[in-house]
């Protein structure tokens, strides 16, 4: 089975063919496999991000055919192309640099809550939303994401120095930093200043970006539109401009 | 090509942001500590995130649930390798523990009635009490309570992508009674902005996990437990204990490769009628529920040695038993697949559909899971030396760990449920600990002191060789799964020596380009360099132990008797090489306790006897009527921790 990797050295971009070798006739290897079997032949010193191999721990997303994927459950196809996600900026090969993502977080997390009674039961949202293994596949076409990037993809920018500093943390949010938010508003020990700081928060980041939009989709499953975006423009409505549409 | 070092100052490293990092950290920025946490992964992702989710919780189902029992627990499963004063610690500590994680957002199911977090129906095995939280989406709970407790802080600072290499230490020049050394901070590798970080520090917990990649890919872990936790304590001079100690899984996937070393069940869901079978068929264990998880092992791995294993390196695991008889069969199916509904998943969406249904046997083979041993400390995370329990005065100043990094809580068998526990009282016991450390330091590191250590960094960066570090890591990976794996002989383990020193001189070969944006060769050369170090330390400890007991199985040799005194291997880096070891003696279980342990087992071992004998149709109704009465009026299994001695009912009966 023949792929192509996108490799990212010094700045420099290269395609290279991959011809996987199958361990036994009827194997259908994941995109990870064919990712360790290449760097065990023929690039060694390949880069990319695992961990688990079960879907659990959210790292190894790439882009397969342009479309974000998890690579240790997604099944690796003839001719596809493995890039690493487009809407992070690339470090090396198919490592993304993640971190402008949870550092836009900092100060906006606390929920106020202390010193609660801790023995209350959360409502099953609640965990619908800690469902998420921070995979960050939902960045995918995200316009409040692609603010930070002058409303396109890192990649688009031409002076790397043009591209913002991810150690201080974006200027705009994306689906994950809204679920984050969200689910501090569904937690029962929260204050009810902790859950107005979240709206707050959410529309600091650019929720105003989702007013309208066509929408955002989860690598694991989640209802974004439904759990998180919709009950945040619902609790910030009087302070966005009205649906575009 | 050079790569920059930029210094930075801060009382406390927290190296490692999984469950215990983040604890660690949080718990020194309230003492007042200025931290600064060091993630290889990004922030949260560790096995603490990709775990079961199922948390040990002192009290939470009974209010007569002393932490002297739950002391004791841990140390009847342990062999009696454990220290009592860090069991005591843990029993303490549990709910003050589990409570910090949830103030970070972890949120259990509640028992309204008693007030509590409600704990599983059913006691895990080696627990005498029902005390055992599970939780929704499993780690990934966890995950997110380490994530908030990093991120949330505004007094923690953190580096994630950053590869926290070698503590810095300098001499006290202090008599026998104070520490010869002292810890004054460390190196990073910042891969993300392509420079190295000199951190001044007066105290540095390491909270990096465990060593089970040794092993890749036959374990259930997550990459980056390459033995950093150890490979750096033990560079720094630091002694670890009891690390021959490593745990297996025995039924882990052996095909197809993607799933290769997942966990698929337990020697309990294997159920009355699963056996072990061997390329031809024979049965080479029956009885497997009540087996321990390393007795399993080594029977699927003797078969392997003598030549009868499964295409894979395996033996076959048939529970075609259980599902074929008319009145029980249907019980055994719901048993299976909500016993451990994870594993239960992996295994049908690996193995296929007849397979899933229990029509076909499954292929399986060990998988390394969790490493008992690890840095000796205090009951406060702090590094220790010296004779029996440990104590500061022989550690290193101003070194601390914190969850599977430290050794001495779970001697030679970990229960279930304890090690997300082990985090959340020990991360904290240590953050506390370190920012105390912190106030009263009042030297000024010595810069002269990094030097050496940056020097020899910076000149790995354009590196000239004929040896790829991922290659060589495989081939470690494969020698290290025959040689300390889940079984081990005098022999194989001289051999590793040997290898071992062949791979330190090709580990200066290995060729590393001098780009320092993430250099993906520099990353695997260190962890390969970790690797090495952890592997000679296993081989060592295991070569000194020479019996088996707990997670040290040894074909060339018999049990060790708990009869007899137990001890713990301690080993420690000398400067020139090589590393020496001795035993330190442990406390005995007393004799009565013992000996009723002995006689229930062997009452165990002659009850499948005596179910092997019954005829079909009275088997099947004495089947159906204990599947009722585990699973009770709901018809759901109680769930079991993979790793946990719950899933190895034959352990279970230590305590
Ligand atoms: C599949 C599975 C299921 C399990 N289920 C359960 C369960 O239900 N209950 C239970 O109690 N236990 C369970 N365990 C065990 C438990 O999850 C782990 O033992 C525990 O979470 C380890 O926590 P830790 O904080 O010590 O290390 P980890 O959580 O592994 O964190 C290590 C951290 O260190 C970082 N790191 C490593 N090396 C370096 C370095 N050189 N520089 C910088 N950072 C570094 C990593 O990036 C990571 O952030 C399970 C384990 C597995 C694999
Ligand atoms: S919300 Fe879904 S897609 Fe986004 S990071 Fe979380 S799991 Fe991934
Ligand atoms: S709805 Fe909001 S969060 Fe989702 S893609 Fe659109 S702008 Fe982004
Ligand atoms: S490797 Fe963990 S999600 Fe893919």
């Amino acid at each position: 089975m023949k792929v192509e990797i996108v490799t990212h050295r010094d700045g420099k971009e290269a395609t290279v063919g991959f011809e996987y070798e199958k361990r036994f006739e009827a194997e259908r290897p994941m995109v990870l496999d064919v990712l360790l079997q290449a760097q065990a032949r023929t690039m060694p010193d390949l880069a990319f991000r695992y961990g688990c191999r079960a879907r659990n721990c959210g790292v190894c997303t790439v882009d397969i055919n342009g479309k974000p994927r998890i690579a240790c459950r997604a099944r690796a196809r003839e001719g596809d192309t493995i890039s690493p996600v487009a809407t992070l900026p690339v470090l090396s090969d198919l490592v993304v640099r993640r971190d402008g993502i949870a550092r836009q977080m900092r100060g906006r997390l606390s929920s106020g809550g202390q010193g609660n009674n801790l023995n209350v039961e959360a409502p099953e949202a609640y965990h619908d939303l800690t469902a998420c293994i921070e995979c960050y596949a939902c960045l995918d076409k995200c316009p409040m994401h692609a603010r930070n990037f002058d409303g396109g993809l890192p990649g688009d920018v031409q002076n790397a120095e043009d591209l913002p500093d991810a150690s201080k943390g974006y200027r705009w949010g994306n689906p994950f930093s809204l679920l984050k938010l969200q689910r501090i508003r569904i937690d029962p020990l929260t204050t009810d200043a902790g859950r107005q700081a979240a709206v707050d928060n959410a529309i600091d980041l650019g929720l105003d970006a989702c007013v309208g939009c066509a929408g955002c989709k989860c690598g694991v499953g989640i209802d974004l539109m439904g759990q998180v975006v919709g009950e945040l423009l619902e609790a910030a409505k009087d302070r966005l401009p009205s649906s575009k549409t | 090509m050079t790569i920059k070092t930029e210094w930075l100052d801060y009382d406390v490293i927290v190296v490692g942001s999984g469950g215990a990092g983040g604890q660690a950290a949080s718990v020194a920025a309230e003492e007042g500590a200025r931290v600064l946490v060091v993630s290889k992964d990004p922030i949260g992702c560790s096995d603490t995130k990709i775990s079961e989710g199922i948390a040990t919780v002192r009290a939470s189902g009974s209010d007569d649930d002393s932490a002297a029992g739950l002391s004791e627990n841990l140390r009847m499963g342990g062999g009696d390798l454990n220290v009592e004063a860090i069991t005591d610690a843990f029993a303490q500590d549990s709910q003050a523990g589990y409570d910090r994680l949830r103030s970070h957002g972890l949120r259990p199911p509640i028992d309204a009635e008693r007030n509590t977090p409600k704990p599983l129906p059913l006691p895990l095995g080696g627990h005498t009490k029902r005390r055992s939280v599970g939780h929704r989406n499993s780690g990934i709970a966890f995950g997110h309570a380490s994530w908030n407790a990093v991120i949330e802080g505004s007094r923690i600072d953190y580096l994630e992508d950053a590869w926290f290499l070698d503590l810095v230490t300098e001499e006290t020049g202090a008599g026998k009674d104070a520490p010869a050394k002292r810890v004054i901070g460390g190196l990073i590798y910042d891969a993300s902005k392509g420079c190295l970080i000199a951190v001044r520090a007066p105290a540095v917990v390491i909270a990096a996990g465990g060593l089970s990649t040794i092993f890749f890919p036959k374990t259930d872990t997550m990459r980056g437990n390459t033995g950093d936790s150890y490979a750096v304590a033990a560079r720094a001079g630091a002694e670890l204990v009891d690390m021959e100690q490593v745990q297996f899984l025995p039924f882990c996937l052996a095909s197809p490769p993607s799933y290769e070393g997942l966990c698929a069940g337990e020697p309990v869901t294997a159920s009355f009628l699963g056996v072990l079978r061997d390329k031809n068929g024979k049965v080479i264990l029956d009885g497997v529920y009540l087996r321990t998880r390393a007795e399993c092992s080594s029977a699927i791995m003797r078969t392997v040695e003598a030549g009868n294993g499964s295409p894979n390196g395996g033996a076959y695991l048939d529970m075609t038993a259980n599902k074929k008889l008319p009145r029980s069969g249907p019980y055994f199916m719901r048993f299976l697949q909500t016993c451990l509904p994870s594993a239960y998943n992996t295994a049908r969406q690996a193995l296929g559909k007849a397979a899933g249904k229990c029509e076909v046997e499954w292929e399986v083979r060990p998988g390394a899971h969790y490493q008992m041993g690890g840095i000796r400390t205090n009951e406060h995370g702090a590094s220790a030396g010296g004779d029996g329990a440990g104590e500061t005065a022989h550690g290193i100043a101003g070194l601390f760990a914190a969850g599977q990094a430290m050794g001495g809580v779970f001697g030679a068998n970990r229960l279930g449920s304890t090690a997300l526990t082990e985090n959340a009282v020990f991360g904290a016991r240590s953050g506390r600990a370190a920012a105390e450390t912190a106030r009263t330091t009042s030297h000024t590191a010595n810069d002269d002191a990094f030097a050496p250590f940056i020097a020899e960094t910076a000149s790995r960066f354009g590196q000239k060789g004929d040896v790829a570090a991922s290659a060589l890591k495989l081939e470690l990976q494969r020698e290290s799964w025959t040689c300390i794996g889940p079984v081990r002989t005098a022999d194989r383990l001289e051999k590793l020596a040997a290898l071992l020193q062949d791979w330190r001189e090709r580990l200066e070969r290995v060729s590393i380009p001098a780009h320092t944006v993430w250099n993906q060769a520099f990353m695997e050369f260190e962890e390969l360099r970790n690797m090495l170090e952890t592997a000679e330390a296993v081989a060592a400890a295991a070569q000194n132990r020479d019996g088996s007991v707990g997670g040290h199985v040894r074909l060339d040799r018999g049990n060790i008797s708990a009869f007899s005194t137990p001890y713990s291997t301690v080993v420690n880096r000398v400067p020139d090489g090589g590393y020496l070891v001795r035993r330190v003696a442990r406390p005995r279980q007393p004799l009565k306790r013992l000996v009723s342990y002995k006689l229930q087992e062997n009452w165990r071992k002659f009850q499948i006897k005596l179910l092997l004998m019954m005829p079909s149709g009275m088997q099947d109704k004495n089947l159906e009527k204990r599947y009722q009465a585990i699973m009770g009026a709901s018809g759901a299994a109680p769930e079991v921790t993979p790793g946990g001695v719950d899933a190895a009912i034959g352990e279970a009966t230590k305590a």
